[in-house]
Order: structure tokens, then C-alpha cells, then sequence
């Protein structure tokens, strides 16, 4: 691979270049603006509610109490656990139904042999550019019909149908490196093609069934317009509904315990991120989809 | 036989995302076609009105017009700081680097966390009267204006977020730049050429498959964001309209107002700004996009 030519100090471009340590202060100056805002607010929910922090564009409280913790989890009419719960058992029913769902079609697509299978690819491919709006109001009027506004189906159902087409073209990717001859040999013992999904396919893939996964359950949680539409009653809130409760209902008087829940929001993504990174970034650079 | 066992198989595994696109893709796109020419509240039946949706749209709604220009404005200033910003960092990181995976993770994480509430919470507060970015002026003494809530700067404001999440287009361009053989710099810098004659006759062109990638790719999510506008106005889209983004206009008439069929009407009109977009992307790809072969 390129890595190793590129890790091999003077090779590569011999231009009057950077000096290293000029370069690791301008990416650590970056770092540092990036990562300034979320620490600023970190400080922030840190702080005593009396203590105007606004204005106060340091990182030091003068005074550091976890105040606003408690007085924001228990905030509105329905603690933020329930949000929590609310939001984690929607995630992750909607994660088992993206991994499971864009696995089995994209097993057809990078397997199976079937009449019009080139038709019906390119017809997913096209899903991937169409704007979630258009289908939205008559999803709506559809669930609306089955009396599912205000509960999760709408949210979780979806995803067992592989709508989300970015997860199959993710598959298919995948799918399609896994060397030919495996199956082939399953195939001459007797093998059915759902065995050697189950069997030899899905094992093979753990990698790329994670990347979904992990994505699937992020993407679920931050989700914002989904619940925003579906759900009323605050008892079936998600945390990104509860916090935008949290705004109307606290204004400008309560922004440390503001500032406390929308930390917390972050943390399992920040989790996530800390142990999966290189499955995250790995995605994004062989796909090059979405965020 | 055999065929139809295998056809059966294949049908078989391909049948959640038949059904899937038939009940929730197709049936609903077209069913929002309909709706578009008709005037819908929910309550009653759909009334066909043929094309008066549209032409609202363009003669006698100004509100259109105004979210049409916010969002036109997001998009062209957006993209291309974004694209430029995650470019050059890419570029930084590209050769030889000590501790990338390190930066490569921290740049990274704002795009992973960017469209949650809790960062549009944030950004309220960095650029609020009394926000960190005043408090940071401040200590040069200047004293900033209320960006949020101050119609000429607002959109900026959300410029400035998207910019902040650079990291994922950085990492496709660092997947691309690692493919962009090293001799040929080498042979370029014997021939004499500057770093930037290498920047413009090798980078560029070589990268340019990428960069047409990520831009199609941006622009269309550009003009789907939602949530830190939502979030920022408090669902208004204000002040004056400033950051009536076009999703969140769509979400105003359809859910606020209940006027589903205009709204899939505007749904609509997205799809053709996006499908414009994609094709004249396409279309001039001869012109600038270089491929090996």
C-alpha cells in the first residue's frame, strides 16, 4: 500500500514544503477551534445557575457544581431518563432492522442471480439522491391512517423495509470483495442461498455490519425531524425532542442545565466515536456517503 | 427449473426492499405528485386545483421566495468554504504526518455530532447578545451585534456551523490524495514546477473525480438541512425570514399549517433543483472532471 511510502519521513514530494513542526501548530491550533465550542459548553453546564456565563468566553466556572445535572434531568413534566430509555430502545430496534433488512437485499445484489437485477439496482442507487420530502406527506397520511401517529412504528418500521438505501450500496460494496469461490463450494455441497447468507456471508462481514450499525444508531438517535413529526405526547419524546421542550420551557435563566442535557444527548455518540472511530472513518472514506 | 428456484431465491431476499420501495418510496412519491396538484388540509378529501400550487409559488408568495434565497445563499457559501476548508486540511495532512489518525478523529467528530439538537443549542448560545463569540470580541474591545438574532448576520451563523463540520469530505479527500501517485510529484518538482504549478496540474485535476463527489454530495445535503435552523429560530425560520431555510418553510405549510398539498408541492420542486443540479453537474463533468482512462 501507498501507507508505507508515506510514512517514510522525506519521501514524497521534495518541494520546499511545511517544516513538521509549523504544520502540527497550525492542526493543533484547528483542533483547538474546533474542539473550543463543545468545551465551552462542557464548562458551561458546570456552572452555578447565578453565575452569568454568557458572556464569559473562558473555560474556568469560577466556582464548578454539578447543579444543573439534576435540576435539568428532572426539568420538565417527564424526567429526561424516559427520553433516554425512549430514544435507545427506538435506536436500536431501528438498528437491528437497517443491518438486517439492507443485508438480505444486498445480498441478492452482489449474490443471487435474477431476472432484472440490473433494473432494480439502479433503481436503489436512484432512492439515494431522492429528498426524503417527497414521500413524507403521504407517509404521513399513510401511518396517520393506521393510527400510528404518536407512537414509534413510524420511526422503527421503515428500517425493517431497507428504505435507506445508503445501507444496502454500503453492502453490496462489501459484499462484493468477499472472494467468490466461498459461496461457490457451499453451493456444490448442497448449500441453500440462505445458508450461505447466514453461514458464510454474514460472519465474513462483521466489519461492514458494525459500520452499519454503528451509523444506523447514530443517525437514529440525533434524528430530529422523524420524532418532531410523529410523536406529541411527551411521554413518547426522544432526548432531541426533550431538549427542544427544554428551550421553550427553561428560557435564557436555566442555559447551564440547558447546556447539562444537551451534553448528556452527546455522550453516547461521543462513546460510540471513542470506541469505533477507525469503523466510522473507514466508512465514510470507502463509501463517501453522507456525513 | 433451476431459473425459476434461482429467480424465486433472489426475489425471496430482494422482497423487504421491493416492498419497502413500492409502499414507502414509489407509491408515496407518486401520491405526493398528485397531492401537489390539489388542495389537501388532512381533514377533507384532496380538491384538484390543477397547477395553482406553483403558481403561487412563483407569483404571490413571497415567503417562498424569501426561504428560496436563504437557502440558494446557504448552499453557495457553504459548499464551497466547506469543500475549500476540508481540501487544504487534507492537503496539511496528507504526507508523512505523525499523529494523524489523532487529528484525523478530532476533525472528524464535529460532523459526527453536527446535526444533533444539542449543537444547534450550542451554536445559539456561541453566537447569542451575550454568547462566547461576543465575549471573545470583547476582549478586544469590540462589541459584537446579537448575530442570531440579527437578520443580516443570522445565516451566517449557519455558514459558519456547516463549515465547522468539514471532517467528513476532508477524510474522502484524504482517501483520494493517498491515490495520487508520489513520483509524479517527484518528477514534476525535477522538471522545476512550484508547488503551486503541482497543485493545479497534478492535484487538482487527478483529484477532481473527488471533488465533483463530494460537491454533488454536499449540495444536496445543503439544501436538505433542517434541524439548526429549526432549532436556532426557535421553528420560525426568523428573524424576517433570514433563516427560513426551504425544509423548514416545506415543514411550516405542511405540519404548521396544514397545507399538505402546497407543501408537496414545494417537495416537488425540490427534487427538480436537485435533479437540475445533479444533471448539469453531470452534464459539464467532460469539462473539468479527469478520468484515468
Amino acid at each position: 500500500m501507498t501507507d508505507a511510502v508515506h510514512e517514510m519521513p522525506g519521501h514524497g514530494s521534495s518541494h520546499p514544503r511545511l517544516s513538521g513542526t509549523v504544520r502540527h501548530v497550525i492542526l493543533i491550533a484547528i483542533c483547538f477551534v474546533m474542539i473550543y465550542p463543545i468545551l465551552w459548553m462542557l464548562s458551561g453546564s458546570l456552572r452555578p445557575a447565578s453565575e452569568l456565563f454568557g458572556g464569559d468566553a473562558g473555560l474556568i466556572p469560577s466556582q464548578v457544581t454539578v447543579e444543573a445535572y439534576p435540576k435539568g434531568w428532572f426539568g420538565l413534566q417527564i424526567n429526561f431518563g424516559q427520553f433516554f430509555l425512549n430514544s435507545l430502545v427506538i435506536a436500536v430496534l431501528a438498528t437491528i432492522g437497517n443491518v438486517l433488512a439492507a443485508s438480505l437485499v444486498a445480498y441478492a445484489f452482489a449474490r443471487l442471480q435474477f431476472w432484472g437485477r440490473g433494473f432494480w439496482f439502479a433503481l436503489m442507487l436512484g432512492t439515494l439522491m431522492l429528498p426524503y420530502h417527497v414521500t413524507l406527506i403521504p407517509q404521513y397520511v399513510l401511518f396517520r391512517s393506521l393510527d400510528w401517529v404518536n407512537t414509534w412504528w413510524p420511526l422503527i418500521l421503515p428500517k425493517y423495509f431497507a428504505v435507506d438505501a445508503f445501507f444496502i450500496f454500503l453492502m453490496v460494496q462489501f459484499f462484493r470483495g468477499i472472494p467468490k469461490e466461498l459461496d461457490e463450494a457451499a453451493r456444490m455441497d448442497g448449500c441453500s442461498a440462505w445458508r450461505i447468507y447466514w453461514k458464510i456471508i454474514l460472519p465474513l462481514s462483521m466489519p461492514v455490519l458494525a459500520t452499519a450499525a454503528i451509523f444506523s444508531f447514530i443517525w437514529t438517535w440525533e434524528d430530529f425531524f422523524g420524532p418532531l413529526i410523529y410523536i406529541s405526547e411527551m411521554r413518547n419524546y426522544t432526548v432531541q425532542l426533550g431538549l427542544r421542550s427544554f428551550i421553550d420551557s427553561s428560557g435564557t435563566s436555566s442555559w447551564n442545565e440547558l447546556f447539562a442535557m444537551s451534553v448528556l444527548s452527546l455522550v453516547p455518540i461521543f462513546l460510540i466515536f471513542l470506541f469505533f472511530q477507525r469503523l466510522l472513518i473507514e466508512g465514510i472514506a470507502t463509501t463517501g456517503m453522507k456525513r | 427449473m433451476g431459473a425459476i428456484r434461482r429467480n424465486g431465491a433472489g426475489y425471496l431476499f430482494l422482497s423487504p426492499w421491493l416492498i419497502g420501495f413500492f409502499c414507502l418510496t414509489l407509491g408515496p412519491a407518486l401520491a405526493s405528485l398528485y397531492l401537489s396538484f390539489t388542495r389537501f388540509d388532512l381533514l377533507n378529501a384532496p380538491e384538484f386545483i390543477g397547477a395553482q400550487n406553483y403558481v403561487r409559488m412563483v407569483t404571490a408568495d413571497p415567503k417562498f421566495m424569501a426561504s428560496m434565497k436563504v437557502t440558494l445563499i446557504y448552499v453557495a457559501l457553504s459548499v464551497p468554504l466547506k469543500l475549500a476548508f476540508a481540501l487544504a486540511v487534507a492537503m496539511v495532512l496528507n504526507r508523512g504526518m505523525r499523529g494523524l489518525p489523532i487529528y484525523r478523529a478530532v476533525f472528524y467528530l464535529p460532523s459526527l455530532l453536527g446535526t444533533s439538537v444539542a449543537i444547534a443549542v450550542l451554536w445559539r448560545q456561541l453566537f447569542a447578545a451575550d454568547g462566547m463569540v461576543n465575549g471573545i470580541l470583547a476582549q478586544f474591545g469590540i462589541i459584537g451585534p446579537s448575530w442570531i438574532s440579527n437578520p443580516n448576520y443570522s445565516i451566517y451563523t449557519l455558514v459558519v456551523l456547516s463549515v465547522w463540520q468539514f471532517g467528513s469530505p476532508m477524510i474522502i479527500f484524504l482517501a483520494g490524495l493517498r491515490q495520487i501517485p508520489t513520483d509524479m510529484y517527484e518528477a514534476a518538482s525535477l522538471d522545476g514546477a512550484s508547488p503551486s504549478r503541482q497543485f493545479w496540474r497534478i492535484t487538482l485535476p487527478l483529484l477532481s473525480p473527488v471533488i465533483f463527489f463530494n460537491l454533488v454530495i454536499q449540495v444536496i445535503e445543503a439544501f436538505k438541512a433542517f434541524t439548526p435552523a429549526f432549532v436556532i429560530s426557535g421553528g420560525s425560520g426568523g428573524p424576517i425570514n433570514s433563516t427560513l431555510f426551504y425544509t423548514l418553510y416545506l415543514y411550516q405549510e405542511g405540519f404548521s399549517y396544514f397545507r399538505m398539498g402546497y407543501a408537496s408541492a414545494l417537495a416537488w420542486v425540490l427534487v427538480a433543483i436537485i435533479a437540475v443540479f445533479t444533471a448539469i453537474s453531470f452534464l459539464t463533468t467532460k469539462y473539468w472532471v479527469h478520468y484515468d482512462d
